[in-house]
């Protein structure tokens, strides 16, 4: 019973003398440069709507946020030194645990990389099977991501059903990739399963499921009235912000430039494969809401264009790298379309059992870096609504 | 009305009994509020304990009574525990107004409306209480919410209550009960139908429930005005709440829906079941939408339903002028 | 403005130490340049004009000194461009490009919390992804016990030098399209 006040306490005195609030060395530096008379509110790292543990520190006007600043590396656990004091297989599965939404496209940038340094061919039957399980992937990253959003803006219901929509590809891709989560089927020189004919059969299945449920989805959420007030012009983002941030992937499309790696830098199969680019009508959170939706059903005609064109052969390639493989001397940079934008890895080697620099260019990170801008001014609800918007898996932007 | 012993053993009877049934409603209401959430949801929802998962709520109440009362430092020691027992006390009084039965009211005033308006108010009151005394800042926020919204969603529902009352000339529940027939079309809603479409959303608004749950909106505000509270402090909020609702379920139903008379037979049977028939709706909706942001909250209320309420209440009072 | 050529001569005029023109298909890059430090906001300025943004910053411990990287992508088509300024290990300072990109804060925050880095000009400069500096007192986590050379590492195989200093600090030959000592 020490220290407890019996007298009328004013919870705001503390901003009168700010010296005299707990607080870590980042939010002292955050106060340096308060107004007084404001709040100061810390979000998170445990706050319902911050998705895993990111901390935002606001400076709140009332209920507008006059200024934020997010805090990271509450999940940081240096994959770039673990990049180079392990060997690439040993790093492989790692990738996985980088961005759990979207594994495979991880996997593919730090495979992409190696092969492009070793110059290394993939056989096209792997090739293709990278492809069905990345844009699978994305397909199950953007349905998460929906459901999440939703449950951002106080909807509880959606995210169970795209959960269940979820389930059902990774029902799908565990029999390619033999877990749910982490997946890491890629291999230097291929993929290490190849899919039967259940594999096949239930993306055939899966695909016209998905295009049914995507029209109540649309009747259910996407034309809810109290959903569209709270989006429709909220967080405008245009592309100078995207440039000047370094933005990439949904943000940027909806911002109306219609910039995607899959057919700007083309990596395995995406240039036997065509697909339209969309871009948002409206550059607001709304917007980045629709390019993500129409995104699901770019990568359901993608999938379905694979199992069309899909050959028969090995799934990795003869002499394929063994453990004991070593990276030659160089650097490459190697470019994949994340769920959540532009994922890169920079990898340098100078010969050695381990590579020399593992550098992972996470598009969260990049994506992330404007909330601080976009949410300057907004009501916190909005501020929420901007975040949710933005796509944030919290691990990738952490790495 | 003389305070005769034969009133004083009635109205503790009657006490103990709303006590009992604001227990047996909230337990009633988390099995009911979990079911259809996981109908809703396309889960089972809870069926482990007891048969279809019915001893839940009971499991949860255990639950909450053994928890420890934890409570963070720097609060307003008195202010942090007197907001619960505000919360919980004065809906305890609301019930005594309501007519249950033809011959089953705790407590027969004549301005039963005005009796339930006036420590409806004060529900608020531990909201704020409750907020201040947290020291905490998303309490603070939650609170500053709820005041502006109770205050704001109690003007249309006292007017749409008031069009009835215009209507039936009377503010003793049991006329306005009496004054309607068994069957639906005999009810007011037949007649005031906007006036219950204000009231039915203004009773959202009113018991911060979703979409309207802005004082508690869990994606901005953790928990809102009871973040800081745990076991049996939670516990009471939540016992509060349910019972709010209950209590504006029931004026809907005495108002609007015809109160205990029913077809066949009047009782209080079709005045718990029209009551949870609201209450469902409630429950339903807050499954159904996200929620909306604080100042289009305002803006349902002072741009859309003061002003229907008031015309509506012009009307009402236009058309009894004429008829009489 | 994505032709590559014309950003070589560009990043002549700004007094490149080194140019390179990389196969976009095999390393990922069009074409990079070593800069001074100092010409290195002209150089980004001129990318901003032109439409491009900055991918990442990505830094390498050489023996030489640190390797800043500043990625570049064009938000009108395929054409990555790296930009490089040589942090000596003495003194080692980069300048910031927040003035111009506004998302290099967080870039330039994060190496220098993996490298004990100092950007000049950086608005904010605390760490961003490990914790106060009073809990965390050990050397920055990326640091190399035994670093290799920029020569041994490959990055200049195909590089111009047009520096005969620098390419002398780097060992490598002082004439155009030498070939780094790689092996």
């Amino acid at each position: 019973m020490t220290g407890c006040n019996l007298g009328f306490i004013n919870p705001l005195s503390v901003l009168e003398n700010p010296g005299t609030m707990a607080g870590d060395f980042y939010s002292r530096n955050f106060e340096k440069k308060a107004v007084p008379g404001r709040i100061i509110l810390n979000l998170g790292p445990q706050h319902p709507s911050t998705h895993g543990v990111l901390r935002v520190l606001c400076e709140l006007d009332g209920e507008y946020v006059a200024r934020c600043e997010p805090v990271l590396g509450y999940l940081h656990r240096m994959h770039e030194k673990m990049g180079e004091v392990k060997t690439p297989w040993q790093f492989l599965p790692n990738l996985g645990r980088i961005d759990y939404l979207h594994p495979l496209a991880w996997n593919w940038a730090f495979v992409g990389a190696a092969e492009k340094l070793a110059g290394l061919t993939v056989p096209p039957r792997a090739e293709w099977l990278r492809l069905i399980g990345c844009e699978l992937n994305r397909v199950g990253s953007h349905l998460l991501w929906w459901g999440a959003f939703v449950m951002d803006l106080g909807g509880f219901t959606p995210i169970l059903y795209a959960f269940e929509e979820r389930e059902k590809i990774n029902d799908i891709l565990q029999i390619i990739t033999g877990s749910r989560l982490t997946m890491s089927n890629f291999r230097f020189g291929g993929v290490c399963a190849d899919g039967d004919s259940r594999f096949f059969r239930l993306i055939q299945e899966f695909i016209p499921y998905l295009r049914e449920r995507l029209k109540m989805y649309k009747g259910l959420v996407t034309d809810n009235v109290i959903l569209r007030r709270r989006l429709e012009g909220i967080g405008p983002i245009d592309v100078d912000m995207c440039q000047r941030y370094g933005a990439t992937g949904p943000i940027l499309r909806a911002a109306g430039s219609p910039r995607d790696t899959r057919q700007d830098y083309p990596y395995g199969v995406y240039d036997q494969v065509d697909f339209p680019i969309p871009t948002g009508p409206v550059n607001d959170s709304f917007g980045r809401y629709l390019v993500r939706l129409v995104e699901i059903e770019t990568s359901l005609s993608i999938v379905e264009q694979a199992l069309k064109a899909i050959p028969e052969g090995p799934i990795m390639m003869e002499k394929a790298p063994k453990v004991t493989w070593k990276l030659p001397a160089g650097e490459s940079y190697m470019a994949v379309e994340g769920a959540r934008g532009q994922i890169c890895v920079h990898l340098v080697s100078d010969g050695g059992q381990t590579p020399y620099r593992v550098k992972l260019r996470a598009p969260g990170f990049s994506n992330l870096s404007l909330f601080a801008e976009a949410a300057q001014g907004t009501i916190l609800a909005d501020a929420i609504a901007i975040l949710g918007s933005l796509d944030l898996v919290i691990p990738e932007v952490d790495r | 009305m003389d305070l005769s012993l034969a009133i004083f053993v009635q109205i503790i009877a009657a006490v103990l009994l709303i006590i009992a049934l604001m227990v047996g409603n909230a337990v009633v209401m988390v099995y009911m509020e979990r079911k259809v959430a996981g109908f809703i949801q396309r889960r089972p929802g809870p069926y482990e304990v007891g048969p279809w998962g019915t001893l839940q709520a009971v499991c949860d109440s255990m639950k909450l009574l053994a928890k420890q009362l934890y409570r963070p430092g720097n609060v307003d020691l008195i202010l942090y525990y007197l907001a619960p027992i505000t919360a919980f006390f004065p809906v305890l009084l609301l019930f005594l107004a309501i007519p249950f039965g033809p011959w089953l009211t705790p407590l027969p005033v004549n301005d039963g409306i005005v009796l339930i308006l006036a420590f409806a108010g004060l529900g608020v009151l531990s909201n704020l209480l409750a907020g201040w005394a947290s020291n905490n800042k998303y309490s603070l926020l939650g609170a500053a919410r709820a005041v502006s919204q109770t205050v704001a969603y109690e003007i249309p529902m006292i007017l749409a209550l008031l069009a009835v009352v215009l209507q039936s000339g009377s503010m003793d529940l049991k006329r306005i009960t009496d004054q309607q027939g068994q069957w639906p079309w005999e009810w007011n809603i037949v007649l005031q139908p906007l006036a219950f479409f204000i009231y039915l959303v203004s009773l959202v608004g009113e018991t911060n429930r979703a979409p309207f749950d802005l004082p508690e909106a869990e994606s901005e505000l953790t928990a809102g005005f009871h973040t800081e509270y745990s076991g049996m402090g939670f516990a009471l909020f939540f016992l509060s709440e349910y019972a709010n609702m209950l209590l504006v379920s029931f004026v809907a139903a005495v108002f609007f829906l015809g109160g205990y008379k029913g077809p066949f037979a009047d009782g209080f049977w079709w005045l718990f079941l029209k009551a949870y028939a609201v209450m469902f709706f409630m429950v339903w909706i807050r499954w159904t939408f996200p929620r909306v942001r604080f100042d289009q909250l305002l803006n349902i209320n002072w741009k859309w339903l003061l002003p229907l309420g008031l015309i509506n209440l012009w009307l009402t009072a236009i058309i009894v002028k004429i008829a009489l | 403005m994505r032709d590559p050529e014309k950003w070589l001569s560009s990043w002549r005029n700004l007094g490149a130490l080194t140019l390179s023109r990389h196969d976009l298909a095999k390393e990922g890059l069009t074409v990079s340049a070593f800069l001074p430090p100092k010409s290195l906001l002209k150089a980004a300025q001129e990318l901003k004009q032109a439409r491009f943004s900055l991918l990442d910053v990505s830094v390498l411990e050489a023996a030489e000194g640190f390797v800043v990287t500043y990625h570049f992508d064009s938000l009108d088509g395929p054409a990555r461009l790296a930009l490089r300024v040589l942090a000596p290990k003495k003194k080692p300072v980069a300048p910031s490009l927040w003035s111009i990109f506004q998302g290099a804060e967080w870039h330039e925050r994060e190496s220098a919390d993996f490298y004990g880095l100092i950007f000049e000009n950086n608005p904010n400069p605390i760490p961003l992804l490990l914790p106060d500096p009073e809990e965390f007192t050990s050397p920055p986590p990326l640091r190399k016990t035994t670093p290799s050379s920029i020569a041994k590492l490959g990055l200049l195989a195909q590089a111009e030098v047009l520096d005969p200093d620098f390419g002398e600090l780097l060992g490598l030959a002082n004439s155009p399209n030498a070939q780094g000592g790689s092996e």
